[in-house]
């Protein structure tokens, strides 16, 4: 299937392809305005998400030197007052800013099959013992467990990533996967965030893995983009109405606990004997 | 390195030391984005990190050649060359650093976040400032729609901020050069009192529009030790292209930041300059050159044929016969006839050309050409003429695409079904808007799949009553069965849906209007048996129209809270003003990749991209050359090119129109390696005979190519 000109895999398409290779088709392939509900209730939905990116924002902020007094009082409402005490508590524990070298929203790319692999990283970090910490916020209302994150692509696509595109972090020598470590850090949970150690077997797996994924969605003809079987999927689609697969939205809690249990996906396109062998 | 084959020149400009100052200059055509492309990846092969490296245009049109670039597979892995045009950095800056200058900048509420406009929201609040000063008599004596007087105070206030003086010299500036009526120069003092005002509105609202988004990172943030440090620590090599079409502030900053960058590649096209109306300065962008320790010049054409050559050398010197014909290094350029390279078509009626257009658009795609090869071109693209070409073209299944969609969005008849039954969901919302019988019933075809005009109107005729404005839809089941019969059963049950559908959103506490949409497109429209079902170009137009209401509620929401007004009812009303979506503003787009682009001429211009077909049309018009009618504003007199002071008479009137076709006819052949076509008609497009210059200079080349045929 042809691609767009200019498109690039990155961890949310390549979780489109994984939850539904419809949506993938019609999100990336057809380019498809179809701006149905995603998830209920919408207004605060948007409030919600609007939070997320005040509160990511407000760490890149302070991360480029705007004083956290300054900051504070951007912090005044709802959840993101809590977000950000937490992260100024995680701040002062950690002192990001006595690291060697820190990278606040950094985007890596990698050629990948015959496009590139792209992702947006909200934190990196070099210590002093040249090993590399990726920091990734999340604000999710309940802490999802770990054998659900370790399913994420994005769990495999950014420690990949900056082991390979990383190396000028580490002045221009590659980073050994070793070095690596990817932290789910929770804004409500703030003492319990989620740790990904990263290996040289991990991450030649993650390549072959990534590439055989990436190879799949450059090969396969229309008729390959078929309807996801796992009907759960449509309520939280914006395009449920163009497949025939409901009327309403569903509502967004229901969404993450929906979310946390899944296990009946379409990966026949994956290598079974590669994903064992991952020591997650 | 790609496998392009590149010159001499152009290997060693790439592959200079990373740590030179280049300043590279040429006229269009001669290789030197290609050279700023390679010199990008070069950089990148050496391991230069990419994030380190900032790629600024004027347009983001023009950086498309190195995105592209950078997008293919053999750009090795890495960080992402920062991309950016002044102004977007400019807001990214103030955005990030808001906390510390929001105060210093005379904002009433630093702590509150700022509110970017964008050119649409800007037109509601100038609208919002104005508006009563207009019923105060200000701008009497001006017979202009208000939305262009919203556009050009705030075009002197671009002005103002991107030329570097302070907008309170706006009058006074355009009063020192009026040479006309002296009883109109209050008509000045009217614009510069609505942009004071508009001024002080947004400092007390938060609000940015783009003159004080690049007053406050010019004036400010460039001046702020932590956003300048955090720009020299982020960037140490840049390559700026076009800067002949960037505003002299944003040269103003290149002159401080260059001496920080390890190394910097400036382009500079010497016939550019196109974009003057929006503030370009090539004069102050040339003087960056100085800045810069190796100098190169390139000369010679890529892209132009002999043949285009020769009709360039032709036409420029009728246009400016006191200029000696362009330079070429080929010298038997004298035996290619320009005649070759150029093909018309004359015609005594408009309609008849832009057939004869089409079927040899049609012909050259039979031959062979493809599709992305051809652009046909006019002066302005009215609508009404973009309608016609585009409908032309899709009959004879050539692939084509505007620069504009063909309908503003408030034009579009799904926007106009959307908003119509977005009213009739608000009852609250009280009289303010006329909804007829036949809205209704252009509404129902539009949202019911396989509704034709006839029932549209039958229904609509039995079911909608308007007692005195309370709009109200009765059920389909109350009709009489032979008249149900008549409309069918299967639309009469969509219909059904509809009504209830409306009918129960109305017992809920109402939505914001983008959620409704969102929910009225997503729970009936697009479901199987509705209009919208599996039609994307509904789809697309409704997520613009939802995108427009957002934009819209997140800029003005707030402000109309303290006014108790209804955000629903200020966007329709908006609408029906022709403020908002009266623009052509879609981010759902996808791109063309090989069709036919129909655009006005200075918009191809600023795609930068050479193509192998051009089509010419409405040369009798004097667009080609002449300024739009802008009587509050004016590009030349509030540029930094102009004497303060000094008078602006007819001669430099004259002189401006006849640089202006000059450089437009050159830079259009520089762009084009094969043929133009000339459509010609007797009569234009509004039905009159026209003269403009750009037809007499044709028929002079004409009357010189008959009388050489003589000889
Ligand atoms: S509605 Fe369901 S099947 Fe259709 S694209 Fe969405 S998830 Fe896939």
């Amino acid at each position: 299937m042809r691609l767009p000109k200019g498109f690039q895999f990155s961890q949310g398409s390549l979780q489109d392809f994984f939850d539904c290779r419809r949506r993938f088709f019609l999100r990336y392939i057809q380019q498809l305005a179809w701006p149905a509900v995603e998830s209920e209730p919408m207004l605060e939905n948007e409030r919600f998400t609007q939070q997320g990116i005040n509160f990511h924002k407000m760490i890149h902020q302070h991360l480029i030197g705007v004083p956290a007094d300054r900051l504070s009082s951007f912090a005044f409402k709802d959840d993101l007052e809590n977000w950000w005490q937490n992260y100024l508590d995680l701040y002062n524990r950690l002192e990001f800013a006595k690291q060697t070298a820190i990278y606040p929203e950094i985007t890596l790319s990698s050629p990948m099959g015959n496009h590139r692999l792209i992702a947006a990283f909200d934190l990196i970090f070099r210590q002093r013992d040249n090993t590399f910490v990726i920091y990734d916020w999340k604000t999710n209302r309940r802490r999802p467990p770990r054998v659900w994150l370790e399913r994420r692509l994005q769990t495999r696509v950014y420690p990949f990533l900056l082991a390979k595109a990383g190396g000028f972090m580490m002045d221009g020598k590659p980073i050994p996967p070793e070095q690596i470590r990817m932290v789910y850090w929770f804004a409500n949970f703030p003492l319990e965030p989620e740790i990904f150690n990263y290996d040289e077997k991990t991450y030649h797996a993650d390549q072959k893995y990534l590439a055989h994924l990436v190879e799949t969605i450059e090969h396969a003809a229309e008729d390959n983009f078929h309807l996801t079987d796992d009907a759960r999927m449509c309520q939280f689609c914006v395009y449920r109405s163009l497949c025939e697969r409901g009327i309403q939205a569903g509502i967004a809690s229901d969404e993450e606990s929906m979310e946390n249990d899944i296990i009946t996906l379409d990966d026949t396109f994956l290598d079974f004997d590669q994903i064992a062998e991952i020591p997650f | 390195m790609s496998a392009l084959k590149l010159s001499t020149d152009q290997i060693h400009l790439i592959e200079s030391s990373p740590d030179e100052k280049i300043f590279l200059e040429g006229i269009a055509g001669v290789g030197k984005t290609t050279a700023g492309v390679e010199r990008l990846l070069f950089l990148l092969a050496q391991g230069i990190p990419a994030d380190s490296i900032l790629l600024l245009t004027p347009q983001r049109t023009l950086a498309k050649p190195y995105i592209d670039a950078l997008l293919i597979p053999g750009v090795s892995a890495g960080g992402q060359v920062s991309v950016v045009t002044m102004g977007g950095l400019a807001r990214r800056m103030i955005d990030l650093f808001w906390p510390v200058i929001g105060g210093q900048v005379g904002f009433s509420h630093p702590d509150s976040p700022p509110i970017f406009l964008t050119l649409e929201s800007a037109q509601y609040y100038m609208a919002q400032v104005t508006a009563p000063l207009l019923q105060q008599g200000l701008f009497e004596s001006l017979v202009i729609d208000h939305n262009r007087l919203y556009s050009q105070i705030i075009d002197n206030l671009n002005k103002a901020a991107v030329v570097g003086f302070p907008h309170a010299e706006i009058a006074e500036r355009l009063k020192n050069a009026w040479n006309g009526e002296p009883g109109q120069m209050h008509i000045y003092d009217d614009a510069q009192e609505c942009a004071n005002r508009f001024r002080t509105f947004c400092l007390e609202h938060n609000l940015l529009d783009f003159s004080l988004q690049m007053e406050i990172f010019t004036r400010h943030l460039w001046n702020l030790t932590q956003c300048r440090e955090y720009l020299i620590r982020s960037y140490q090599h840049l390559l700026a292209d076009n800067i002949e079409e960037d505003t002299p502030i944003v040269h103003d900053i290149l002159r401080q930041w260059i001496p920080q960058f390890r190394s910097s590649l400036l382009i500079f096209d010497l016939d550019g300059g196109y974009r003057r109306f929006l503030g370009a300065d090539p004069q102050s962008a040339y003087s960056l050159k100085e800045l810069c320790s190796t100098q190169f010049e390139f000369q010679d054409s890529y892209i132009s044929t002999q043949p285009v050559t020769a009709l360039e050398n032709s036409l420029s010197t009728i246009l400016k016969p006191q200029e000696t014909a362009i330079k070429t290094l080929n010298p038997s350029i004298e035996r290619y006839h320009p005649k070759t390279a150029l093909v018309h078509g004359y015609f005594r009626f408009y309609p008849e050309m832009l057939d004869w257009v089409a079927k040899q658009v049609k012909q050259l795609i039979q031959d062979g050409m493809p599709p992305g090869e051809i652009v046909i071109l006019a002066p302005y693209l009215s609508d009404a003429l973009r309608f016609s070409i585009l409908q032309r073209l899709d009959n004879l299944n050539i692939p084509c695409v505007s620069h504009r969609p063909s309908r503003s969005l408030r034009e579009e008849p799904v926007t106009q079904c959307l908003l119509t039954l977005a009213y009739l969901a608000h009852p609250q919302w009280g009289k303010s808007f006329q909804v007829t019988k036949f809205d209704m019933a252009y509404a129902l075809m539009q949202a019911i799949a396989g509704m034709d005009l006839i029932r549209a109107q039958l229904l609509a005729g039995i079911v909608f009553h308007n007692r005195q404005g309370n709009l109200q839809l009765t059920s389909f089941s109350i009709i009489n069965p032979k008249m149900q019969e008549r409309i069918t059963l299967r639309l009469g049950e969509k219909y059904e849906s509809l009504r209830i559908w409306l009918e129960t959103y109305q017992q809920e506490p109402p939505q914001e209007l983008d959620h409704f949409i969102s929910r009225l497109f997503g729970e009936v429209l697009s479901q199987p048996g509705f209009g919208f079902h599996s039609n994307i170009k509904s789809g697309e137009i409704t997520a613009n129209l939802i995108e427009s209401i957002q934009k819209f509620r997140w800029a003005a929401g707030e402000y109309l809270s303290e006014t108790g007004k209804s955000i629903g009812m200020e966007y329709l009303e908006m609408v029906r003003q022709g403020v908002i979506a009266a623009q052509y503003l879609r981010s759902w787009q996808p791109e063309s990749e090989d069709a036919v682009l129909v655009a006005p001429a200075h918009t191809f211009l600023m795609y930068n991209r050479p193509v192998e077909i051009q089509f010419w049309l409405d040369i009798g018009s004097r667009g080609w050359f002449e300024r739009l009618y802008q009587p509050l504003t004016h590009p030349y007199v509030l540029s930094r090119r102009w004497l303060v002071g000094k008078p602006w008479t007819d001669a430099e009137e004259t002189a401006t129109n006849q640089e202006t076709l000059y450089k437009l006819v050159k830079g259009l052949l520089r762009r084009c390696r094969q043929k133009i076509y000339l459509g010609l008609s007797v009569l234009g497009e509004q039905g009159y005979e026209q003269q403009g210059a750009l037809l007499t200079t044709f028929h002079k080349l004409f009357q010189q190519w008959q009388s050489e045929g003589e000889n």
